[in-house]
C-alpha cells in the first residue's frame, strides 16, 4: 500500500538518523491527528535537504519556512484550504511522492457559493476557467482558432452594437404592433440595422448547392438566404425565391430578438464540410443549438 | 453565544424581562432642533446610575448599517456613532457614570472566532462588489439609470479591529465627543465618563465587567448602584447575572426580523440587488418631501431587566430537600455555566445541545435531578467542580442517542409538513377573479357550512386592496418594460419564461447536502470522529485530547466571566466539540492556567486575525508576510477555505475550517519586520490606558486639575468621596483635554470647541493581589428590588385582582380624561356617528393623555406566539370604580362625565360584548396599554 511504503520509508530513515527522532517529534502540533502528523512528518523529512541551513534543534527562519510550507500542504490536504497559485505550485512539487490515503473530501467556501448562489456560468466562460494554461488540447484549439476564425475579443467588440440594435428592434416592433407572422420582417430588420448605422448583408445559395443537407430531403428547388450584420451571423431562411428566403431569414433573425437580451458568441458551425468557429447572435437561452450550415464565412485565412 | 437564538428563547420563556424603552424625541420648531434636556427625570420612571456601552455593538451598525444606505465617508460614520450614543444617553440618562468600552486585543481563545469572521467578511465583501459590478453593467446596458457609483471605496468592516488607523481615529473622535457633551449638555454635567479605547486590551464587555468587579471589591462601592449595560450580545445577560448586582438592566435594539433593506445598487427599497432594474427614483410624497426620511421605522430599544430574570430563575431553580443548604446565588452561577454548553464565543457547542430544541430546559432538568447526588453546586466564584460536572455530562450523554433520533424525526416531519403545505397552497390557487376568504366558493354539504358572512365590508375592502396591489405591480412592471424598450408581446412571453425558470430553480435548489455523519443511526460516534476529526474510533487518546481541551475551555470561560481573563494564551485548538458521553474521568484533566501570560500587541493581533485581502491595514513589510510564498507564516493565510455546513443550510452558518495560528512562528517572523515600523505605527501598536473625563462642575475636576498643575508623575488614587465611591488610580495624560482650553474637532463638519469644560486623565482600575478571588455574592447592604412577577400563591391570598407591572415603576400613575376632554373629543368626532366609542367610560380609564409617564409601549415581537394579553392590567381602583361608581373618589368627575353622557348606550355596549373583558383579546387594543379603544398616540 502506498501509505505503507511512505511510513516504511520514514521509519527506516528515522532508524538511520536516530538523532532526528526527538527533534522531529517536537514539531508536532497539539491538535494534529496521527494521520496528519505522519503525513506532515514525511513532508518535512523529505524536503529537509532543500533547506540545507536547517540545524535540527535550533530554530531558524529557514526551518520556519519549511514548517510553514508543510502546514500549507497539510491544511490543503486535510482541511481543504487553498492558497495563492505560486504557493500551491510549490507545495505540489514538494509533496511529490507522498501519498495520503483517504484524505477527507472538503468543500471550500468558493465551491459552496459557486454552486448555490451564482447563476450558471455560460459554457464558454466555463471552458475558459476550467482549462489550465498548459493543457495541450486547449493550446491546439487556440491555435486553430487563431488561424481561421473570428479575432479574439470579437464577441465583446460587437456586443455594444447589438445591444443598440436590440433596442431599435424592440421599439420598431412595438410600433408595428408586436412580433407576428404578418409583418414585413425584412424591412423591419433592415431599417433597424440601418438606423444603427450598419448594413445587413444577404448571401443566397440555391438549396441544391448546399452540402451537408440531411439525405431525406426531397425539396431541391428554392433559395437559401443567410443574413449577417457586421460579420455576425443572425439568421438563415429558405424560400421559393430570393425574396421569400430573405423574408424567412429575417423572421428567424427577429425571433432571436424576442429574448431578454441578445449576445454575440463564438460557436461551432459547419462550413463547406468542415467545422469552423463563427460569430453568432444568440438569445440568452439558446443552449446546445444546432445551427444551419454557414453559407458564407468571413473569417478565412485568405481574407 | 448562539446569538439571536438565545435571546429569542429567553424572551419567549421569560416574557416579563422585556420592557420597552420610552424615548423622548427631540422636537423641531421652524426647522430648528431643540435637544432633549437629559437632566430631567427619566421618562422610563427609573433612574440609572451607570451606563456602560459595549461600543462594538454601536460601531458596526453605524458604519455598515443593514437597513439604510451606508454612510459616505468616515466622518459621517463618526457622526452616526455620536448620534447613536446621544440617543442611548437620552433614553438611559445615567446620573453617575458613562463607560464606553471599545474592543481591544482579545484573548487567544476569542481570536479563532474573530479570524473566522474576518476571513468570511472579506470574501463576502469581495463577492458583493463583484455582483454589484456585474449587475451595474447589465442594468446600464439595458438602459436603466443608476446613481453614479462615485469613487467611494468599499468600507471594509474588517477595519473595526484594534490596531487599525480607523480605530485610532475613532478614539480621537470620541475624546472630542466627550469633551463637547461635557461642555454643552446639561445632562452630562455631573457624569464621570470613562473611555476605554481599542488600545486597552480586552473585549469591550469584559473590560466593563472588570470595572464593575473591581469597583464592587472596594469598600466604598455603593451596593445599590443601578447599572445599565448596552449591547446586543446574548452573553451580556450572562455577564450581568454573573455580577450579582441586584439592579442590573441591559438595553439593546429591538430585533425585528425581515426588515426591508435598500438595494445596494440604486439605494431604493423594495427589491434586492439581483432584481435591480435601474428605474428612476419614485417621488416620496407629493413633492418628494420625504426623500430623506428613513423608509423603515427607526430601530427601537428594549430594556432587559435582570432583576426579573432572577425572579424567574429563582422560581425555576429553587429545590426543596437538598442535601446541602440552597443558595439562590450559587444556583444562578450554575445556570450561567450550563448555558455555556449550548454555545459561546470560545467553544463550539456540544452536538447534542441545540438551543432551538430546548437544550437549556433539558440541562436545567438534568441539573435538578443530578444536583441531589453531586453534594454541592457545580461552580463557585467562577471555579468549576469537575467531578460534579461529569455527573451532569454523563446524564446528558445517556440522552444523546435519543436526542439525535428525535432531531431526525422532527426534521423529517417538518419537511413533510412544508411539502404538504406547499401542495395545499398550490391547489388552492385559482384564477384571480375567484373571490377569496369568506367569499370563497365552498363545496356544499360540509360541516358548519355555509357560514354566515361577517363583516362583509371589511372583506370587500381587503379584496379591493389586494387587487390594487396587483394593479400596482403590473403598472410597475409595465413601466420597467417601457423603460427597457421591450415589446409587449415579447415581455409577456419573457415573463412566462421567467416564471417557469424560477419554479425549476425552486425544485432543484434544495439538494440537501448529504449528511455523512448520520447522527441518528447506530455508529454515529465513530462516524462523527471519522468525518469531523479524521480519526478512527479506536483512537481514544485523541478523543481524550479533545475532551481535555474542552474541559479546560469550560473552566477558562467561566473564570473569564467571574474573575477576568485567566490566560491570554489559552484557546480551544479544534473545530468541533466532543460528545457529552465522552466526558469521562475529567476530574484530573485540569489544574490551572499558565500564569503571567500577556495579550498580543494590536498589530500582532491584526496579523493573526486578518486574511491577506485585508493586508492594506498593515505596514507594507508586515503585509508581505501574508502573501510572499517565501514567508515563514504563509500557512496562516489561505485564499479560500473549506466550510463544513455541519447540518446547516447556508455557508455563513457552517464551520470555517481555518488553520490555527502558531504563536511561536508568528512572533519569530514579526521579529524581523518590527524594526520597519514608523514611530506612528509603533504608537498604534502599543497598549494604552483607560481615560476618565469629568466636567468642570464635577467634584473631581479640581482634584485632577491640581494634579496637572503639580505635574506629579506618580500614580494617585481617587479619593472615594468625590465620585460616588468609585476608585482607581490616576496618571497624567500626555496630551490631555483641559478646562478652558480649545479642543480641535477631528471632523470637518463639526465645530471646534473654543473653551472646553472637560478635563481628562488616565485611569486604571483598582488593583488586587494575584491570588485574589472576586466573590460572586450579593453585597451587604444591597436591597433586592421588589418583586414583579405574580406570586404563585396569589389566588389563595384572596387579595383581589393581580395587576402586572408594565414598566419599571410599580406605582405607575395612569392618566385619564376629564369632562372637558370628552366634550372636545365628541365635538370633533360628531355626536351621532360612532360616538359610542367615546362614551365607554372604561376605555378612558386605561388611557393616558399622551403624557410621558403613562405611555406604556405595547408588547411586541418577543411575545408573539405565547403572548397573552394583559387582561387585568387596569389599576385596581379604577376597575372597581367602574363597577361601583360611587366608591372611588378620585375618579368621580370622570365617572360623571362618562355616565352622564350616554349611559344607556354604554350599557348596551357592555351587554353586547359580554362585559368588556373580551375586548382585550383583540391585538389592536394592546396599543393603549389599558386596552381602550381610542388610541391617543
Amino acid at each position: 500500500m502506498a501509505a505503507g511504503t511512505g511510513a516504511d520509508i520514514v521509519s527506516e530513515f528515522l532508524s538511520q538518523n536516530p538523532h532526528l527522532v526527538d527533534w522531529v517529534e517536537s514539531l508536532r502540533g497539539y491538535c494534529e491527528t496521527n494521520k496528519q502528523w505522519h503525513a506532515r512528518r514525511e513532508f518535512v523529512l523529505r524536503n529537509m535537504e532543500a533547506f540545507p541551513t536547517i540545524q535540527p534543534g535550533t530554530p531558524s527562519p529557514n526551518l520556519d519556512r519549511l514548517l510553514s510550507l508543510s502546514m500549507v500542504w497539510a491544511n490543503h490536504v486535510f482541511l481543504g484550504c487553498r492558497y495563492p497559485q505560486p504557493v500551491m505550485d510549490k507545495i505540489s512539487e514538494m509533496a511529490e511522492g507522498i501519498t495520503v490515503i483517504a484524505a477527507p473530501a472538503r468543500k471550500t467556501r468558493d465551491e459552496i457559493m459557486g454552486k448555490t448562489k451564482r447563476p450558471a456560468v455560460s459554457e464558454l466562460d466555463y471552458q475558459g476557467k476550467k482549462a489550465k494554461p498548459n493543457d495541450p488540447d486547449v493550446k491546439a484549439h487556440a491555435k486553430s482558432v487563431l488561424k481561421s476564425g473570428p479575432p479574439p475579443g470579437a464577441p465583446a467588440e460587437h456586443q455594444p452594437f447589438f445591444n443598440r440594435l436590440y433596442k431599435a428592434v424592440a421599439w420598431k416592433l412595438v410600433s408595428a404592433g408586436g412580433f407576428g407572422p404578418n409583418l414585413e420582417h425584412y424591412e423591419i430588420l433592415r431599417s433597424c440595422v440601418e438606423s444603427c448605422k450598419a448594413t445587413l448583408s444577404c448571401v443566397f445559395v440555391p438549396l441544391k448547392d448546399i452540402p451537408d443537407l440531411p439525405m431525406g430531403r426531397t425539396q431541391k428547388e428554392g433559395q437559401v438566404c443567410e443574413l449577417r450584420c457586421c460579420t455576425v451571423y443572425v439568421g438563415t431562411g429558405y424560400g421559393r425565391d430570393e425574396c421569400a428566403a430573405k423574408a424567412m431569414a429575417s423572421k428567424e433573425a427577429l425571433k432571436v430578438f424576442q429574448g431578454q437580451k441578445v449576445t454575440v458568441k463564438v460557436c461551432r458551425r459547419r462550413f463547406r464540410g468542415r467545422d469552423v468557429d463563427d460569430l453568432v447572435l444568440l438569445d440568452e437561452q439558446s443552449r446546445s443549438q444546432v445551427f444551419p450550415p454557414a453559407l458564407s464565412y468571413p473569417f478565412q485565412e485568405d481574407q | 453565544m448562539g446569538v439571536p437564538a438565545f435571546f429569542r428563547w429567553l424572551s419567549r420563556k421569560y416574557p416579563s424581562i422585556v420592557v420597552h424603552c420610552l424615548e423622548e424625541k427631540a422636537k423641531e420648531y421652524n426647522g430648528i432642533k431643540i435637544p432633549v434636556d437629559t437632566s430631567k427625570p427619566n421618562p422610563n420612571e427609573v433612574e440609572f446610575d451607570n451606563l456602560y456601552l459595549d461600543m462594538n455593538g454601536i460601531i458596526h451598525p453605524c458604519t455598515h448599517p443593514e437597513d439604510k444606505p451606508a454612510p459616505k465617508n468616515e466622518d459621517e460614520m463618526m457622526v452616526a456613532i455620536f448620534e447613536y450614543i446621544d440617543r442611548l444617553f437620552n433614553i438611559v440618562r445615567a446620573r453617575r457614570v458613562l463607560y464606553m468600552a471599545i474592543d481591544g486585543v482579545a484573548p487567544r481563545a476569542k481570536m479563532n472566532q474573530q479570524r473566522s469572521r474576518r476571513f468570511r467578511a472579506s470574501k463576502e465583501g469581495a463577492e458583493l462588489v463583484e455582483e454589484k459590478q456585474k449587475m451595474r453593467e447589465e442594468v446600464i446596458q439595458r438602459g436603466g439609470y443608476l446613481p453614479p457609483d462615485g469613487i467611494k471605496e468599499r468600507f471594509d468592516s474588517n477595519c473595526i479591529t484594534p490596531g487599525t488607523e480607523f480605530m485610532d481615529n475613532l478614539a480621537k473622535c470620541l475624546r472630542y465627543y466627550v469633551s463637547d457633551r461635557l461642555t454643552n449638555d446639561p445632562g452630562w454635567r455631573n457624569v464621570t465618563v470613562f473611555l476605554s479605547d481599542a488600545s486597552v486590551p480586552g473585549e469591550g464587555e469584559h473590560k466593563i465587567m472588570d470595572f464593575i468587579r473591581r469597583q464592587r471589591g472596594q469598600p466604598n462601592h455603593d451596593p445599590n448602584t443601578h447599572h445599565c449595560l448596552c449591547g446586543a450580545d446574548a452573553d451580556l445577560i450572562m455577564l450581568g447575572l454573573a455580577t450579582h448586582e441586584p439592579n442590573f438592566t441591559i438595553i439593546r435594539e429591538e430585533f425585528k426580523p425581515n426588515q426591508p433593506r435598500p438595494c445596494a445598487l440604486c439605494n431604493q427599497m423594495g427589491h434586492e440587488i439581483k432584481d435591480c432594474q435601474g428605474l428612476a427614483r419614485e417621488k416620496q410624497g407629493e413633492h418628494d418631501e420625504f426623500a430623506d426620511k428613513l423608509p423603515v421605522s427607526e430601530q427601537e430599544f428594549i430594556f432587559i431587566r435582570l432583576a426579573v430574570l432572577r425572579e424567574y430563575l429563582e422560581r425555576e431553580l429553587t429545590m426543596a430537600s437538598l442535601p446541602f443548604p440552597f443558595d439562590f446565588e450559587r444556583s444562578v452561577d450554575d445556570w450561567v455555566f450550563l448555558c455555556f454548553f449550548v454555545g459561546n464565543d470560545f467553544l463550539p457547542h456540544l452536538p447534542s445541545l441545540e438551543i432551538r430544541e430546548g437544550a437549556i430546559d433539558r440541562l436545567v432538568g438534568i441539573y435538578k435531578d443530578v444536583v441531589h447526588k453531586t453534594g454541592g453546586y457545580l461552580t463557585e466564584n467562577g471555579f468549576v467542580h469537575l467531578e460534579r460536572v461529569e455527573l451532569i455530562m454523563q446524564a446528558v450523554g445517556v440522552a444523546e442517542d435519543n436526542i439525535f433520533k428525535k432531531r431526525k424525526d422532527d426534521d423529517e416531519s417538518f419537511k413533510r409538513r412544508m411539502k404538504d403545505k406547499k401542495k395545499r397552497m398550490k391547489a388552492q390557487q385559482g384564477p384571480s377573479f375567484v373571490p377569496r376568504g369568506q367569499f370563497a366558493p365552498q363545496a356544499l354539504g360540509g360541516r358548519d357550512r355555509p357560514m354566515a358572512v361577517q363583516n362583509a365590508r371589511h372583506s370587500a375592502y381587503e379584496m379591493r386592496m389586494q387587487g390594487n396591489q396587483r394593479n400596482q405591480e403590473a403598472a410597475q412592471s409595465l413601466r420597467a418594460m417601457i423603460k427597457n424598450g421591450k415589446s409587449v408581446a415579447e415581455t409577456s412571453d419573457s415573463a412566462d419564461t421567467r416564471g417557469v425558470k424560477r419554479k425549476a430553480e425552486d425544485s432543484d435548489s434544495e439538494p440537501e447536502p448529504e449528511d455523512v455523519v448520520r447522527l441518528w443511526e447506530d455508529g454515529w460516534k465513530q462516524r462523527y470522529y471519522k468525518t469531523k476529526f479524521d480519526v478512527d474510533a479506536t483512537d481514544d487518546e485523541f478523543r481524550k485530547k479533545v475532551v481535555k481541551s474542552y474541559v479546560e475551555g469550560l473552566c477558562w470561560v467561566l473564570r473569564y466571566y467571574y474573575q477576568g481573563c485567566a490566560s491570554w494564551k489559552w484557546y480551544f485548538p479544534f473545530h468541533y466539540a466532543p460528545f457529552a458521553s465522552d466526558f469521562k474521568d475529567i476530574k484530573g484533566m485540569f489544574s490551572d492556567f499558565e500564569k503571567g501570560t500577556k495579550p498580543f500587541k494590536p498589530l500582532e493581533q491584526l496579523m493573526s486575525v486578518f486574511p491577506a485581502a485585508s493586508g492594506n491595514f498593515l505596514p507594507t513589510t508586515w503585509r508581505a508576510l501574508m502573501t510572499d510564498p517565501e514567508s515563514s507564516i504563509i500557512d496562516f493565510y489561505p485564499d479560500d477555505f473549506a466550510i463544513d455546513l455541519n447540518g446547516k443550510k447556508y455557508a455563513w452558518q457552517g464551520v470555517a475550517l481555518l488553520p490555527f495560528v502558531d504563536e511561536r512562528r508568528l512572533f519569530a517572523a514579526l521579529a524581523e519586520v518590527y524594526p520597519e515600523l514608523t514611530s506612528e505605527e509603533v504608537r498604534r501598536n502599543s497598549l494604552g490606558s483607560d481615560v476618565i473625563f469629568v466636567g468642570k462642575s464635577h467634584p473631581l475636576c479640581d482634584f485632577i486639575q491640581e494634579l496637572y498643575r503639580a505635574e506629579s508623575h506618580e500614580a494617585t488614587e481617587i479619593p472615594a468621596e468625590f465620585c460616588h465611591g468609585i476608585q482607581g488610580i490616576l496618571n497624567l495624560d500626555e496630551d490631555p483635554i483641559l478646562p478652558d482650553k480649545p479642543v480641535e474637532s477631528p471632523i470637518p463638519t463639526l465645530r471646534d470647541i473654543r473653551s472646553s469644560c472637560a478635563i481628562g486623565i488616565k485611569f486604571k482600575d483598582p488593583q488586587y493581589d494575584d491570588g485574589f478571588v472576586f466573590k460572586a455574592v450579593i453585597l451587604a447592604g444591597a436591597k433586592i428590588p421588589s418583586k414583579v412577577l405574580k406570586p404563585g400563591d396569589f389566588e389563595q391570598g384572596n387579595r383581589g385582582r393581580w395587576r402586572p407591572q408594565l414598566g419599571f415603576n410599580p406605582n405607575r400613575q395612569q392618566a385619564h380624561l376629564d369632562q372637558s376632554g370628552f366634550r372636545k373629543l365628541n365635538h370633533h368626532v360628531g355626536m351621532n356617528q360612532g360616538a359610542g366609542q367615546f362614551g365607554r367610560g372604561q376605555s378612558f380609564e386605561g388611557q393616558h393623555s399622551g403624557g410621558q409617564y403613562s405611555n406604556a409601549p405595547p408588547p411586541r415581537t418577543y411575545n408573539q406566539g405565547n403572548y397573552r394579553p394583559p387582561r387585568d392590567n387596569y389599576p385596581q381602583n379604577q376597575y372597581s370604580s367602574w363597577q361601583t361608581p360611587a366608591s372611588s373618589t378620585p375618579y368621580t368627575r370622570f365617572q360623571q362625565g362618562a355616565q352622564g353622557w350616554d349611559q344607556s348606550y354604554q350599557q348596551n355596549q357592555q351587554r353586547g360584548r359580554g362585559g368588556w373583558r373580551p375586548a382585550h383579546g383583540k391585538p389592536d387594543h394592546r396599543g393603549g396599554g389599558g386596552g381602550g379603544r381610542y388610541n391617543w398616540s
